[in-house]
């Protein structure tokens, strides 16, 4: 018995430290083909991206509206392929030559063929970069310039607006990749632990009317969209502590003057925090909007107005809330809250459906272009929204990702909700799938808009 | 004869101890880190291809700029992708605050150390971290363990706790090649400590100035059908300013 304790120790104390080999099963699972060391020589560019995309969306209409919808209806189908590309070219050791755009080519319904308006060209970007130094950066040109640390709703991206022309999917995340940008000089100097940038845009044109998908440019840069008032923008960040590094920001339009800040701050390793604030003097969304109208020629000056209209600005407040949480299956939520004080108020939108119930054609078309120059201007309509986000990597199986996302206006809960799936076929092909849908009242924020579900079906081609 | 072996066995225990105590494990593992990495600043390009059941699945290319924090003297990373096509020129900062820069939107947002997992940028990051910064390492035993090409190596097989807030993994264990400190093979465990990923240091040639590992195997313990293999080319010393770890300096990177 002392014998066989004896072995025992032994054994345990001489396995591990004499040094007898382990089996590793865990080796049979290398791949034999991964003996061979593979080489990046064949690479692309990561400076120059291009690709081609065909889309087709089906959209379903309301026939029982409250507020009767303006010709022409929403498009029942369309039909879109573009070649997007993103590139530069170096000039000189720090001079460089960017351009970004996309050429469409496009039908839909109601829209005729073959038209001026079949073929449309995006020019978002295209301007002269120079490294002055390593730290110290001009830029002089067309630049799309984004600020904002929030999903959903950026107050502080001061440049956004008019800047989306016809987009594919009401996703925020989206509608910033293909947005103009603006004419401007563009100057930033890198510190260590802090950045000062100053944008200048000149005031090119007076401004344009709100643009319809029937009466779109075919190639034409619209600096009307980027350009029509003189914008001035300052903005700097410093890290006064660890984790503490808020953005601060001054802007001009025309002399007006709002001011906004940026705060990021993690939580764990699963959670990050965001807060974005965004304030100064403006009118009321239906004020801007019907004089906009008025001065673009849309709305005749003669014409009674269906809301009320003061003259005044006010110091209004635009903020948005959240935080982001990541779990280990590969799954990001965004959850925010947004807040739009220049938006319609319950007044507003009792004053919006009471006018809409007197069945007056022209008063019907300037209550729906009030909320027809909230998208154009990238605002919501809404005063208090809710916004919930979910992307998904390698959903159920490698390679697909899932989108979906949901805004919901806090007065009346109607909703508008998107999802989307991406299937990545190879490196250089994905198939794509996306459907929407608004839900409320006919009385409510979304159930009162004119396009109820779409489907939208994509492939896509890089190279 | 049994006698014989109970004084092989505790003179085995007696040469494992002593090495450890001449050599304090946390010693090793930063002597395994000099050998993955360099002090200085650097670039390399990473191919990283996904095997799944064997066969060739999915392939990223990933340019890495590396720099060592002073404050953390952890590294922090700057990874620019370049291949798939869809993600050429997307790029994800890795310092103490993490941010994803996407060119189509020129947008930057800031994503979570759980975030940053969920892209292969992560692996790159991985495999730069300083492990004798961010765990804590004890001594297990002296083994001769089997290398990624089956050969015999004897190692030092390390414990390693995390000892920061910012290290990825809860627990590691690590083999590091006695004499040479090559690191040969280690293995990543969750807060609940379930295996992760197991990983093994292979292909040694010369590389920014030293013999380092040109190859990582990374075998998926839970995804029994994924085998990830990290290629390490064109690297080089490069002088990389502090102002590239800010959110603001991503628009500005490119190289070519």
């Amino acid at each position: 018995m002392r014998r066989r304790a004896a072995w025992a120790i032994v054994c345990a104390l001489a396995l591990p430290t004499a040094g007898l080999a382990q089996v590793d099963n865990d080796l049979d699972r290398i791949p034999d083909a991964a003996n061979t060391q593979q080489s990046a020589q064949t690479l692309g560019s990561a400076n120059r991206i291009f690709y081609l995309q065909d889309d087709l969306i089906a959209t379903a209409r309301r026939d029982d509206l409250l507020v009767a919808f303006p010709p022409p209806p929403v498009a029942g189908w369309e039909e879109r392929i573009f070649a997007d590309a993103r590139t530069q070219w170096a000039l000189a050791d720090d001079l460089t030559l960017v351009y970004s755009g996309r050429l469409n080519l496009r039908a839909e319904d109601g829209l005729e063929f073959p038209s001026h308006e079949n073929i449309r060209h995006d020019f978002r970007e295209g301007y002269l970069a120079w490294k002055i130094d390593g730290e110290t950066f001009l830029d002089f040109g067309r630049i799309n310039l984004k600020s904002g640390v929030a999903l959903g709703f950026n107050p502080t991206d001061f440049f956004k607006t008019r800047a989306v022309v016809e987009p594919l999917s009401a996703d925020p995340s989206v509608l910033r990749e293909d947005r103009l940008g603006t004419l401007m000089l563009y100057g930033q100097h890198l510190w260590e632990h802090a950045a000062l940038s100053l944008a200048a845009a000149p005031k090119l044109t007076d401004p344009s009317a709100v643009y319809l998908n029937t009466n779109l440019p075919s190639f034409n840069p619209v600096f009307d969209r980027t350009n029509a008032a003189t914008r001035l923008l300052a903005k700097g960040n410093i890290e006064l502590f660890d984790d503490f590094n808020p953005e601060l920001l001054a802007y001009s339009e025309d002399g007006h003057w709002s001011f906004g800040t940026n705060l990021t701050r993690g939580f764990g390793q699963q959670i990050v925090g965001y807060v974005e604030w965004a304030g100064g003097d403006r009118p009321d969304l239906a004020d801007d909007a019907l004089h906009y109208g008025r001065d673009t020629g849309t709305i005749p000056l003669a014409a009674p107005l269906p809301l009320p209209v003061g003259p005044a600005r006010a110091f209004q407040n635009d903020a948005a809330a959240g935080l982001s949480y990541t779990t280990e299956s590969k799954i990001t939520f965004n959850l925010e809250y947004h807040y739009h004080q220049s938006g319609f108020s319950d007044a507003d939108w009792r004053s919006w459906f009471g006018a809409g119930n007197l069945h007056i054609a022209p008063l019907d078309a300037e209550l729906w272009y009030i909320r027809g120059y909230a998208a154009d201007q990238q605002e919501p309509v809404a005063r208090q929204e809710a916004f919930l986000r979910a992307d998904w990597q390698d959903a159920f199986i490698q390679d697909l990702e899932l989108t979906a996302f949901v805004n919901a206006d806090l007065r009346d809960f109607s909703s508008f909700a998107q999802m989307t799936a991406d299937y990545y076929l190879s490196r250089e092909w994905t198939v794509g799938a996306l459907a929407s849908d608004s839900f409320g009242s006919r009385r409510t924020d979304y159930g009162s808009l004119p396009g109820s579900a779409t489907i939208l079906v994509r492939v896509s081609r890089y190279f | 004869m049994t006698r014989f072996r109970l004084w092989f066995a505790a003179l085995a225990l007696f040469a494992a101890t002593t090495a450890a105590a001449a050599e304090s494990p946390q010693d090793i593992v930063a002597k395994a880190d000099a050998i993955r990495n360099p002090g200085k600043p650097f670039r390399a390009t990473s191919v990283l291809t996904e095997y799944r059941s064997g066969q060739p699945a999915d392939r990223n290319i990933l340019v890495v700029y590396s720099k060592i924090d002073p404050a953390t003297r952890q590294f922090r990373n700057l990874a620019r992708y370049i291949d798939p096509p869809r993600d050429a020129g997307k790029m994800v900062l890795l310092g103490s605050v993490l941010w994803f820069y996407d060119p189509a939107s020129k947008d930057s947002v800031r994503i979570s150390p759980q975030q940053r997992l969920t892209g292969q940028a992560a692996i790159g990051d991985v495999l730069t971290v300083n492990l004798a910064i961010d765990y804590t390492a004890s001594l297990v035993n002296e083994e001769t363990i089997s290398d990624a090409a089956k050969q015999q190596r004897k190692c030092w097989h390390l414990d390693m706790k995390a000892a920061t807030e910012t290290a990825t993994y809860n627990h590691v264990e690590y083999w590091v090649e006695e004499g040479s400190y090559d690191p040969i093979k280690a293995k990543f465990y969750s807060d609940s400590g379930r295996l992760l990923k197991i990983l093994y240091y292979r292909n040694y040639l010369e590389r920014l100035d030293g013999v380092r590992p040109t190859q990582a195997v990374i075998i998926d313990a839970v995804d029994a059908s994924l085998v990830t293999i990290v290629d390490f080319s064109d690297s080089k010393f490069q002088d990389i300013p502090d102002t590239w770890f800010q959110r603001d300096y991503l628009p500005h990177l490119n190289p070519e």
